[in-house]
Order: C-alpha cells, then sequence, then structure tokens
C-alpha cells in the first residue's frame, strides 16, 4: 500500500491553484452579470422604441381615419338627402348602426367612436331608439375612456316629418365626429 | 538532493517531448479563459442574429402598418376613381392575405424587404376588416400603385384598392369608351392604352384577339385568366378580377358580399323608421339580403346584379330615398 507523503510545496500548490478558480468564477459572474444587465437596458431601450412606433402609427391610422369616416358607407348620407354630399352623415343609418355595433366592434381598427352635436340640447343626452332625435351624443363604439381623441366636424342629416303639414323634410346639424385610439402602455 | 534533480530531468525531458510534438502549454487559467470566450463570443453572434431577424421582423411589421393606414386617404368620396403611389426605399414585397371568416372576413398585409440580396421573413400579418386589396398573392418593387375605385352594389358597399408594382405594365387594348377614357384619365404610369406592342406587358383584350394573357368578356360579366374564369357584375369588379389572383379575388368578393348583407340589414330597419314617418320606401332588400346570404362564389354575381338594379330603380323612384 502506497502512502502519499504531505508536501508543504503540493498544498502550496493546490491553495494558489484554488484561489485562482476561485477569481476566475468572480470574474465569471461579473462578466455575465456586465452582459445581462446590457442586455436588460438593451431590450428596454428596443421595446420602448417598437412601442412608440406602434402608438405612432394607431394615431396616424385616427387622424387619418378620421377625416374619411364619415364618407364610409356605414356613415354616408349618400344621395339621400337630394345630391351628393361629402362630410355629411345619416342620422338615422346611425341609429340603426348602433344597434348592428356588436359586428362592427374591431371594424374601423380605433377603440372609440362618438358622434356629438354641436348646438342644440346643453345637456349630454345620450342617443338611442327611443329618445332619437331629440338627443345629442352618439356614442357608437365604446372600448376605453381613456385614449388620444382625434375629431372632424361634420353635418348630421335626419328625415324630419312636419306634425301639422304631414310632410317629410331633411333636417341637417352640425356635428363633430370623434375617433379614440387607445394608447399602448 | 537526488530527488529534486530526478524531477527537474523529468520535467526537461517532458518539455523537449511537447516541443518535439511541436505542442503548446496552456494553463488551467488560459484553457478555462479561451473556453469561455469562445462561449461569450458564439453567444453574442447568435444574440446579434437575433436581432438582425427580430429588427427585419419589426421593419416589416412596421411597413405593412403603415401602408395599411397609408389606404385611408385614397378612399374615395363621390370620386369615380383615385390613383396614389407609394415609393419605398428598399426592395420590398407586398403580400396579400384575405380570410372570409368572421363577420367581415379580414385584409392582411404582410411585407419584407431585400437585404444584402436576400429577401428577410416577412414581418407579422397586419389585419384590417374594413380594407378591401386586390392585387396577385405578392407585389414586388419599389414603387407601388394604389387605385382605388368605389363598389356600388346598389349602394355603396366600400372602395376597391387595387395594387400593382411599377414593374408591371398592364396594358388596355380596345376597351369600351368609359374604360378608356377612366384609364386616360387616370394617368397611373403602369396602365397602358391601346399601345400594345411592347415586350414584359400583361395584355387586357376586351375583343376577340390573338397574344392576350387576360381576356375580358365586358358584356357577358366574365373575364378568362390562366384557364381560369372569374365572373365579375360592376366596372369596380371587373378590375378586380384584372388585377387580382383568383383566391384572393374569391375571398374579397366573399367579404365584399357579407359586408353588403350587413349594410342592406340596416338599410331594411331604416326603410321600417321612413314607414313610421309616413314616407315609404317599398324596396324588396329582404330577398336581396337573403341571395346575399346565400353567396358562395363569383358565379352568385349575375343573379345578384339583376336584383340589385331592380333595387337600385326602386330607390331612384322612392320618394324618400334609402341611399
Amino acid at each position: 500500500m502506497r502512502i502519499k507523503k504531505f508536501n508543504m510545496d503540493n498544498y502550496a500548490k493546490v491553495r494558489k491553484a484554488q484561489f485562482k478558480i476561485q477569481q476566475m468564477a468572480f470574474m465569471l459572474i461579473a462578466v455575465v452579470l456586465f452582459f445581462a444587465l446590457v442586455g436588460i437596458f438593451a431590450l428596454a431601450f428596443r421595446l420602448s422604441e417598437i412601442k412608440d412606433t406602434a402608438n405612432l402609427l394607431e394615431e396616424k391610422n385616427a387622424m387619418l381615419l378620421v377625416s374619411r369616416l364619415a364618407n364610409s358607407p356605414e356613415f354616408t348620407c349618400g344621395e339621400a338627402f337630394g345630391g351628393k354630399r361629402t362630410n355629411c352623415i345619416d342620422f338615422d343609418k346611425i341609429i340603426i348602426l348602433k344597434t348592428e355595433i356588436p359586428e362592427y366592434k374591431n371594424f374601423w381598427g380605433v377603440s372609440n367612436i362618438e358622434i356629438r352635436k354641436i348646438i342644440g340640447i346643453n345637456n349630454e343626452v345620450l342617443c338611442s331608439l327611443t329618445n332619437y332625435p331629440d338627443c345629442n351624443v352618439i356614442k357608437l363604439i365604446e372600448n376605453s375612456s381613456s385614449g388620444y381623441d382625434y375629431s372632424n366636424f361634420v353635418s348630421l342629416c335626419w328625415k324630419e316629418r312636419n306634425d301639422e303639414t304631414g310632410d317629410v323634410y331633411d333636417k341637417c346639424e352640425i356635428a363633430k365626429l370623434i375617433v379614440r385610439y387607445k394608447e399602448k402602455i | 538532493m537526488l530527488n529534486n534533480s530526478f524531477i527537474l530531468l523529468k520535467t526537461q525531458a517532458k518539455q523537449q517531448k511537447m516541443k518535439d510534438k511541436k505542442a503548446i502549454e496552456f494553463s488551467f487559467a488560459w484553457l478555462f479563459a479561451v473556453i469561455i470566450g469562445a462561449v461569450i463570443l458564439v453567444l453574442a453572434i447568435y444574440i446579434a442574429t437575433k436581432m438582425i431577424s427580430t429588427g427585419e421582423t419589426e421593419t416589416g411589421t412596421a411597413t405593412a402598418k403603415e401602408i395599411g393606414t397609408l389606404l385611408n386617404p385614397i378612399e374615395t368620396g363621390f370620386e369615380e376613381g383615385k390613383s396614389s403611389l407609394i415609393s419605398l426605399t428598399t426592395n420590398t414585397r407586398i403580400y396579400n392575405k384575405c380570410t372570409h371568416l368572421g363577420d367581415f372576413g379580414s385584409q392582411g398585409i404582410q411585407t419584407s424587404q431585400k437585404s444584402f440580396g436576400k429577401w428577410s421573413n416577412p414581418g407579422f400579418e397586419v389585419s384590417f376588416q374594413n380594407k378591401y386589396i386586390f392585387s396577385d398573392n405578392y407585389e414586388e418593387g419599389k414603387e407601388f400603385y394604389l387605385f382605388s375605385k368605389p363598389f356600388d352594389f346598389p349602394f355603396k358597399i366600400s372602395d376597391l384598392i387595387y395594387l400593382t408594382s411599377s414593374q408591371k405594365k398592364y396594358c388596355f387594348s380596345n376597351p369600351p369608351e368609359e374604360i378608356k377614357k377612366e384609364l386616360t384619365e387616370l394617368k397611373q404610369g403602369n396602365l397602358l392604352v391601346n399601345n400594345c406592342s411592347s415586350a414584359n406587358i400583361i395584355k387586357v383584350c376586351f375583343g376577340s384577339e390573338a397574344n392576350c394573357n387576360i381576356n375580358v368578356k365586358y358584356n357577358s360579366g366574365f373575364i378568362q385568366k390562366n384557364s381560369t374564369i372569374l365572373y365579375f357584375a360592376t366596372d369596380a369588379l371587373m378590375y378586380a378580377a384584372i388585377f387580382a389572383d383568383k383566391e384572393i379575388y374569391e375571398c374579397q368578393a366573399k367579404r365584399l358580399m357579407k359586408r353588403a348583407s350587413e349594410l342592406s340589414s340596416i338599410y331594411e330597419k331604416k326603410a321600417v323608421l321612413f314607414e313610421e314617418r309616413d314616407c315609404s320606401s317599398d324596396l324588396d332588400i329582404g330577398t336581396f339580403r337573403l341571395l346575399l346570404d346565400n353567396y358562395r362564389d363569383s358565379s352568385y354575381l349575375g343573379t345578384l346584379s339583376s336584383k340589385a338594379d331592380e333595387i337600385k330603380e326602386d330607390n331612384d323612384m322612392a320618394l324618400c330615398k334609402l341611399w
């Protein structure tokens, strides 16, 4: 049986090697931590950049949409009020559209669409089939209470019946079409 | 003393042996540093490659969204047609995706860009429910023409957008007078009329001519393209059939009929509202809506077109017009 002899030189060498390995391990941890931190910062920066781009595109979409929305088939007066009218919203059609809104919820890609009469009734009266047209706010799509609004002035037209003569005539009022987009957080 | 000399001799012999083998001696610390360095380098290269690929996807997705957003202003009011040009900085492929599932189906746009002579992976698909783009499966180039035209059937359903690359030239041979007038007034660079002699053009013939890529039977309401037949109703759908791939055309037509059905439901209820005000319109929209709900493919357009003409006439005559 061989018995290894205790050697002071070997002991010192082993201690030195152990110290070097420890030094290397600490260095490694520091390097990994450094890269991880740099990575986290880079990722946070990129994510915030992507978020900004997404918000900018949403904003652009809302801005461009509001200028054309009144001419889309679900809103436009067409030739129903005599002649071709642009930026004219058919109130009769809108009040019906309000009942069909579940299908249209994501159709225009914005979180809220609202129409507000500018003159007339002072208090906010929400429109429904029962009080229409004696109301001043139509909330078509309501997905978010916060966000950024873009608006456009439009004429809001409907057909009204004169109770005395029984004649049906066209009535138009000025209104504001408001489109809201929700900011990505 | 003897022992130490022996160790020294042994070490020298070992070093000589290594020299003979032309080997390099590495301490543990060096070996460790080299391995870790290599791992860090490989990781850094991997992360950089991933970041480039993510960047390409991000650019592709943002471009697709931007194109979709830019389609808003080209929608028409009462104009008959509108054309505009999109210029991009790099060679781009715009992929046209269409699905007819859901209430209105959806229009998808994907883009990929050419970098270092290779096409990048397409970005994420950006979807829009209110857009209808007619094109091939993908269009390629730096400049793209967007031609939009309202689709009235018989009321306005939507604006149809025809996307073509400026590299692709279409020549319309012997078109009817109104089509010729419209194309001439549009002044779109890649749409030529009656000058179809140059090479590398897509020849669209309206008469019975030879060497045509697309034959339009204008009065019969169909076109022949690559041995397939696509039916159309109205000029807007004729252009759609000319510029679009068969699958895209059929899918978008189905989506349009879904929207038409929704709109006819609104007009049906509006007619009831008018009746309450003693201003009846007497339009048979209910039957038209049933026909729309039974729409399967473009071969149904003929029947639908006759009914659409009928209710259009009734609406024009009505005291209280629905649209």
